[in-house]
């Protein structure tokens, strides 16, 4: 299992399009993927988890990937979000 | 009997102001009225068909989005109908699929009361979410929800696709695949019950650049197809049968807008100047962060008035101080330089919020425990947002105001809580500005005649003007039998601000203005009159005032207001200014209000 770290940099915060792209890359890999804020844990393929995580701007963000490609996985997305999704999301 | 002309009497409602400009026209009602799911228990036999009229629901439900994804691409291009993937996307999601499913299989449910109950626990996890722009997103997967449990039960959609003609689109609230079909240039305006200024239909109003009002409770159920309407966005009210006469009032404030709007773009990067070179600094009231754009976008520099209880009345827990810290600092950053003043919590009067509510009702609230009371009383609340404040002041120039002073103590404690609190935060080693003024509301008669001894303890003050006529008048303005007497031009409020004003500047301070007042044509010549230094509005009146302080000098309102100081009814004042308006400066003519109110 990896882990990381990750600061929501998007103005108005993750949300319900932004959402589903972060969905739709979780989705793109075989790991089991989840995001934690504020103790609230969901599942990252699951776009009514993620966006009801109300990721707001400057919210921190714990990504947990378990699976055979969760190097990868965890990379794409913490990039993804570091990048204002602008980099990643196809 | 009267009949139908009992029936259509004029009405006004009053709402949340979502989008500037007025409109006129008839009702288009959409019905978008939650179908609710009652539970059913499904016979063990017919489970397998619940299953796969659950599916069928989904698939149909699909098809229905990529119908509205279509048009929507076409008519407002890609980008847009990308909203469209994410309601895709719920519709296809595992988890709420698995759970539904789980609910029809194993508790067997019917599965319209499945998945509502599904989705329904979702939406309450939105409900937690501090971000108001994120939380309004549930209304989405509201819409979705909504979709699916009507093709379950077999019920037909009926929607904006059916609007044909120009008209205001009246509807409990409105969503993004609501707005998606509907043929944009048909929409006058939008009316909605339920909404903030940041739900969906007060954005895409504001895209569209016509008028809406939201937040208005019952109006939808109030209001039949083809109801004539008046809806101005700019004071929030909306008006069902209006007679001829409101129709003329509106149609001429419609177009005292479209003109102000014009003004708007060339006065936007002009400076509030006197025609003989006295600057005022022009500021904006905001109540949420979102409103620093429309600030920016109307002119004013910097915000004069950071009313912060709206960020804690529309939770449910009291906000952290990480939470204030970023929702301050979103505003700090946007305006530095320009300064921006963040009033500390003003609890109570009208505003009572739900984690503080007393256990029995106040009998007289706005004379009761609010503002710098409150806040004095409640010092882990006070200091929690003190530091989120100075914290905040790192990223660029804040001052720090305490409302309903009425008392010196109250100054003295609360600036002997900022100076503890400043000092934590030193040894703690976070990053605060250098100086930070510290100031007061000037609301209650007793700071106005104390206010020689407040100005020696603080770096400003501040005039609230709707609070002060209030408490000097002792009018309720709620009251509709008194409420005549609430007149920001009587000559006992025309004092209380020129001792005021005389007792900042003697002392070496400087004294802005915050109410209603300046916003309008009379106050705001007579608060230039006053020399005061700082004027701060709502943003959309901010192009008006500008363009009074332009067309005037300051020794002509200085005249003004030495007159008018020893007159001795608001009439007579009122007549002062008219005159003055006539003779000396008929271009702001346009802005004297309708004689009826």
């Amino acid at each position: 299992m990896v882990s990381g770290q990750v600061k929501v940099i998007t103005k108005n915060g993750i949300h319900l399009r932004l959402a589903s792209d972060l969905v739709k890359a979780a989705n793109s890999f075989r790991s089991e993927i989840w995001i934690t804020k504020d103790s609230q844990e969901v599942n990252a393929k699951s776009i009514l988890g993620v966006a009801g995580l109300g990721a707001e701007l400057g919210a921190e963000l714990f990504i947990k990937v378990e699976g055979d490609d969760e190097e990868e996985a965890l990379e794409y997305l913490v990039t993804l979000v570091e990048s204002d999704f602008t980099k990643g999301a196809q | 009997m009267e009949g139908n002309k009992a029936e259509n009497r004029e009405a006004i409602f009053n709402g949340i102001p979502a989008s500037p400009g007025i409109a006129h026209g008839e009702a288009f009602v959409v019905n978008v009225e939650n179908i609710p799911a009652t539970p059913e228990k499904v016979p063990e036999a017919k489970i397998e068909a619940e299953v796969q009229r659950f599916e069928t629901a989904l698939k149909e439900t699909g098809e229905e989005l990529d119908k509205i994804h279509k048009q929507l691409e076409e008519e407002m291009g890609v980008e847009h109908a990308k909203i469209l993937d994410s309601h895709r996307m719920i519709l296809t999601d595992e988890v709420a699929r698995k759970d539904t499913l789980k609910l029809i299989t194993k508790d067997k449910y019917n599965a319209a009361y499945a998945f509502t109950t599904v989705i329904n626990k979702v939406i309450t996890t939105f409900q937690h979410i501090e971000d108001e722009y994120l939380r309004e997103r549930a209304a989405d997967i509201q819409d979705v929800k909504r979709r699916v449990v009507r093709n379950l039960l077999g019920q037909k959609v009926e929607g904006l696709s059916n609007l044909r003609k120009k008209a205001i689109v009246v509807a409990k609230d409105l969503t993004p695949s609501d707005t998606a079909i509907m043929k944009k240039k048909y929409v006058l305006a939008f009316v909605t019950d339920i909404g903030g200024s940041t739900s969906h239909a007060a954005i895409i109003a504001r895209s569209l650049g016509i008028p809406a009002v939201v937040g208005l409770e019952s109006l939808s159920h109030n209001v039949k197809p083809y109801d004539k309407l008046i809806v101005d966005g700019i004071t929030g009210q909306v008006v069902l049968h209006p007679t001829g006469e409101t129709v003329g009032m509106f149609e001429e404030a419609q177009e005292r807008f479209r003109e102000m709007e014009k003004e708007l773009l060339t006065l936007r990067d002009y400076p509030a100047v006197t025609l003989d070179g006295h600057t005022i600094e022009l500021s904006g009231n905001i109540e949420t962060a979102d409103e620093v754009e429309d600030v920016v976008s109307h002119g004013a520099k910097g915000v004069g008035l950071f009313r912060t209880e709206y960020f804690f009345i529309t939770r449910k827990n009291l906000p952290s101080e990480e939470q204030q810290y970023r929702y301050y600092s979103r505003v700090v950053k946007e305006l530095a330089p320009d300064p921006v003043l963040i009033r500390t919590l003003d609890v109570g009067g009208d505003k009572i919020a739900r984690w503080a509510s007393t256990s029995s009702p106040e009998a007289n609230p706005f004379m009761g425990w609010r503002g710098i009371r409150f806040t004095l009383s409640r010092k882990d609340i006070f200091r929690t947002q003190l530091r989120a404040i100075f914290r905040a002041s790192a990223h660029g120039n804040v001052r720090v105001m305490f409302p309903m002073i009425s008392v010196m103590d109250e100054v003295l404690e609360a600036k002997e809580i900022c100076e503890e609190v400043k000092a934590d935060l030193k040894n703690e080693r976070y990053q605060m500005g250098d100086n930070i003024e510290i100031g007061i509301m000037i609301e209650t008669p007793s700071a106005v005649a104390i206010a020689d001894k407040l100005a020696k303890k603080v770096d400003f003050f501040s005039i609230g003007t709707n609070d002060l006529i209030q408490y000097s008048l002792a009018v309720d303005r709620g009251n509709s039998r008194i409420s005549y007497l609430y007149n920001d031009l009587h000559p006992s409020i025309l004092r209380f601000i020129r001792d005021t004003v005389t007792a900042a500047h003697k002392n070496g301070i400087w004294v802005g203005i915050c109410g209603e007042m300046p916003g309008s044509v009379y106050g705001a010549l007579l608060s230039l009159g006053f020399e005061l230094d700082e004027f701060s509005a709502s943003a959309y009146l901010i192009p008006e005032i500008k363009k009074i302080i332009r067309s005037v000098t300051l020794d002509e309102t200085k005249m003004l207001v030495k007159k008018a100081i020893k007159l001795s009814t608001a009439t007579e004042v009122k007549q002062l200014l008219e005159a003055y308006i006539e003779n000396k400066r008929p271009e702001l003519r346009e802005f004297i209000p309708e004689a009826v109110k």
